[in-house]
Parts: C-alpha cells; structure tokens; sequence
C-alpha cells in the first residue's frame, strides 16, 4: 500500500513537473517565435536606431499601441499591417515577453 | 506483482528523467540540420534552428566568408554608402549561435541517403536540408548576353564584383551619355529594384553629370509602384529616366556587347554604360537537386516550406514558388523563421502553429525620400495569398518622406542584425 502509493506520487509528480515544463517551455517557444517577426525591423537588444525600440516597454503600453495600430488611430501602414495580423491573445504574449526582456539582453 | 511493481517503478523512474532531464537526454540525439546557401533565407534560418530549445546540430554550407546585401546596393551605385557597410560575415552564427559554417559549394545532395556533397570533396549527413539557393539568370533570353559577357555589361543583381564594376563605368561615363537599364520580365528579385537604381543612379547623375540620361527598356508593361516612382521621378530628376514598356518596344532581342549596342524588336539602343537584368529561375543548385518544376521555380508546401517534390528538402528565399509571395530579402528572413519554426515542431513533435507572413520593402525615390509597402499573407489551399496590402500614396509630405528614409536606415541595420548577428 505505502510502496504502490509512493510509486504513484512518484509517476504525479514526474508527470507534473514534465507537463510543467514542457508547458512553460512550449510558452517560451511561442512568446519567442511571435518576437521573431519584431525582430525583422526591431532589434531585440534595444540598440534601435530611426525604428522605435520595443523592448522592456511595460506591458500596458505595447498594448495600446497594438491597438491604435489595429484601429488606425495611430498612422503607420507598416505597423497596421502587421497588428492586423496578430490576435489580442498574441499581442498580450508578445507584451508580457518583451515586458521581461532587458536592453542588451544576451540572447540575440 | 513484482512485474506490475517494476513496470511501474521503470514508467515512473522514466518520466522523472524525462521531466528533470528532457534537454541533456534530447541532446544526446541532435537532429541534423544541413543549411545550402548562406544569404538573407539560409542565414536567417541557420540562426534560428540554432537559437530554439530544440538543441539541433546546424550546419552552415556558404562558399563565400563575406556576404554583401543586394538591399540597399543602389545606395553604394549612387555614392551614397560604401559597399563594406553593406558586408556582413558569419562569424556571429558561429560563435555566438554554435553553426557549423562550412566555406564551401554543395554539389549535390541525395534526398534518398540523405546527404550532401561538398565540392570540396566532403559528406554531410541531414536528417532535414534547408536549401536557399537564390536566382540564376536566363542568359539565353537575349541574345548575346551570357555570363562572359556580365564583365563588359554587368547585371549587378548580386551585390560585390557586379555592383563595384558598374559603379566603375557609371564614374567613367562622360557627362552626357546614356545610362540603359534592362529590365527583366516577372517573376525577379526585388521588384521595385530596377526602378529605384534608376532612382539613385540619376540622383547621381543629377550632382556630377546633369547632362546625363537614363533609358529603361523593360520587358513589362507595367512596374511595381509605378505611379510613386513616376511622380519621384519629375520631382527630382525632371526629363532625365525614360520608361519604354515592352509592347512599345516589342521586346529586348538582342545585344552587341562591344559595342553596347541593344536591339529591341524595332530599334536599336547605343547605352554609354548599360546594366541589363536577365530574367531569373531558382539558383542552380535547386536546378540540379530536381527541386524546381516547369516554372523554374520550387514549388512548397505553404506551412513548412518543405519541398512539393523532395521530401525532407526545405527550400526558401528567392528560389520558392511561394504564391502571391514577392522575391524580397524580408519575404526571405519571413519564409526562413516560418520554415525554421516548422522544422522545430517537427523535430520536437510540438505543435506547428500557422506562420505570420509578412513583406515590408523601403525603397528610396532619393536618399531622403523613401516609400515602404506592407503586405500581409497567409498560407490558404496549397499557396499563400495576400490578406491585408498597404503602400505609401502620391502626395506625401516631404517631412513623412523623409521620416521614411531615417526608418529605412534603421530597418537594415535592425534587419541585418536579424540575420547576421
């Protein structure tokens, strides 16, 4: 009884912390995949020259400039463009990964 | 019992190792990712396989140490930017990313063995290739003009050598003569290119040889923005570029290299310095490894970028048939994330999520007055389409104009870090 109830605490826990960090893995993943297609125009070290630098920009303030992008409040065709292309729920990932990044962060 | 018992300890022990230990032991079994051709596409994917958490051995085939950008070329032909700020090496990937880069040519490859072979002799095994071999030219579509002749009439549609030889006779020329642009039929690389060196050559010209013209004989009857260059044309360079489209002309037939005589269907063109642009095929590599169709371009599958004809081949950048995608460097570094997201997935088992496609070009009218379009695509029934597409309009301030060539300077050097460094 103890041994088969240790052994199954066993197999929970392995499988929490696989399902864990796969799953904040996976987020990452993702968060970097959708901060790729930023970093087509904006560097993601922040050593931004004539384009806008996008990193360590707090969250509520990446969003609403999706947002007047989206809407055309705010006037950039370019920046239009690629707002239309991203969901609210990608923006709000892309907010929160570039949120945490660091000007002249060691990955890229 | 006991083997219930050791059945579950082993399914237990394995998923803790798995869980605690998921990248040393992924590690133990690198996937092999073979990259030909080291230009905006294979550069940009090279990083990116490296960079993710898959944990891929990547390696880099590139003959050339030192790439030069073909973007922003027309700047160096109008004396406005060296061609050293336009060269970018691999020395980044390899160091800082871990890429194997490899100067030398692929030969061949064996989709079935799953090889490469180097001209320099060597093997390289893959488990996925990534083939991003750029343009070849159709030197027989004028007659007279083939490779030999690219050293007396440059085509200079891949930035080095080509651009330093024209930039050479454009210097030479005598105040006066004819400047005679080719320009080649869809589909090509760059399709506002040939327009904006006329652009920036009579920007040139307009400082050091005012007398100077500029003929572009094109093979279309119509170009891309052409209402934008057209209107930066009289605003800048008033009666100096003249556009004749090939139902005027009838076609570009052939051309006297020496004499640098060239012969449309009925007339003949007396350029003081000419710069034709054949028509364009995928690179030869993808001629040779049977990647390219009847178009003589290669066909992709719209998510993966995973040849339609070569299993286990990716192809991307100028080469692709990639639907209503424009041969671009940004369409390139877009098709090489995409692709490299999809070999990850693949890899990992994750799951692929749709790739953003997206084009955005800057184009300089003069060195401060730039447009810049905006495309979006999606992959849609086996191609890619445009969703959403937005370009800069006749009538726009010269201050927006301007701001525009600032972002276009921002953009390469954001760009290039993208793909080099």
């Amino acid at each position: 009884m103890t041994m088969s109830r240790s052994i199954f605490l066993a197999i929970a826990i392995g499988l929490v912390i696989l399902i864990a960090d796969q799953g904040m893995a996976a987020e990452n993943e993702r968060a970097a995949q959708l901060a790729a297609m930023c970093a087509s125009c904006h560097r993601l070290d922040g050593r931004d020259k004539g384009i806008p630098s996008i990193v360590g920009m707090d969250k509520p303030t990446f969003a609403e400039a999706m947002a007047a992008f989206k809407s055309g409040a705010r006037s950039s065709s370019i920046m239009h463009a690629v707002a239309l292309q991203l969901s609210d729920a990608e923006i709000a990932t892309l907010a929160e990964y570039l949120a945490a990044r660091r000007k002249e962060s060691k990955r890229q | 019992m006991t083997w219930t018992r050791r059945k579950f300890g082993g399914f237990a022990g394995a998923s803790l190792v798995a869980a605690l230990g998921a990248r040393a032991a992924r590690s133990q079994t690198k996937a092999q990712i073979v990259v030909i051709g080291g230009g905006i596409g294979g550069a940009t994917v090279a990083k990116y396989l490296a960079i993710s958490d898959a944990k891929l051995e990547v390696t880099l085939v590139e003959p050339k140490q030192r790439y030069t950008t073909c973007f922003f070329s027309n700047l160096y032909l109008a004396g406005v930017r060296s061609l050293e700020t336009l060269t970018h090496d691999y020395q980044t990937l390899a160091q800082a990313y871990g890429v194997k880069v490899i100067h030398d040519a692929a030969a061949a490859i064996d989709p079935v063995a799953r090889t490469v072979t180097l001209a320099g002799g060597g093997k390289l095994a893959y488990d996925r290739a990534v083939v991003a071999p750029g343009i070849a030219f159709k030197y027989s579509a004028i007659e007279g003009y083939d490779e030999a002749a690219t050293q007396i009439i440059p085509h200079a549609w891949n930035a080095g050598p080509q651009t330093q030889l024209l930039r050479r006779q454009l210097e030479d020329m005598d105040d006066g003569g004819m400047f005679v642009i080719v320009a080649p039929p869809n589909p090509f690389r760059c399709p506002p290119g040939p327009y904006e060196r006329a652009s920036l050559v009579a920007y040139y010209f307009k400082q050091f040889k005012p007398r100077a013209k500029i003929l572009i004989l094109d093979a279309k009857d119509t170009f891309f923005e052409q209402d934008l260059f057209e209107d930066g044309w009289n605003r800048h360079y008033p009666g100096m570029i003249e556009w004749l489209p090939g139902q005027f002309t009838g076609g570009i037939k052939s051309v006297d290299v020496k004499t640098r005589a060239i012969r449309t269907a009925g007339s003949t063109f007396n350029a003081s310095v000419a710069n034709i642009i054949p028509a364009q095929m995928a690179g030869e590599l993808a001629q040779r490894a049977g990647l390219v169709d009847q178009t003589g371009w290669c066909p992709i599958d719209p998510m993966t970028f995973e040849s339609k004809l070569q299993p286990g081949i990716h192809v991307i950048g100028d080469a692709t048939s990639a639907g209503d995608m424009p041969k671009s460097a940004f369409v390139a570094n877009s098709q090489a994330k995409a692709c490299a997201f999809a070999i990850v997935a693949a890899t990992t088992g994750a799951e692929q999520s749709t790739p953003h496609l997206f084009n955005t070009c800057f184009t300089l009218l003069a060195p401060n007055d730039a447009v810049s379009d905006a495309i979006n695509l999606e992959p849609q029934a086996g191609s890619i389409k445009i969703t959403d597409i937005f370009f800069s309009q006749v009538g726009e301030s010269d201050e927006a104009r301007r701001q525009a060539a600032r972002q276009a300077d921002g953009w390469y050097a954001a760009f290039t870090h993208d793909v080099f460094g």
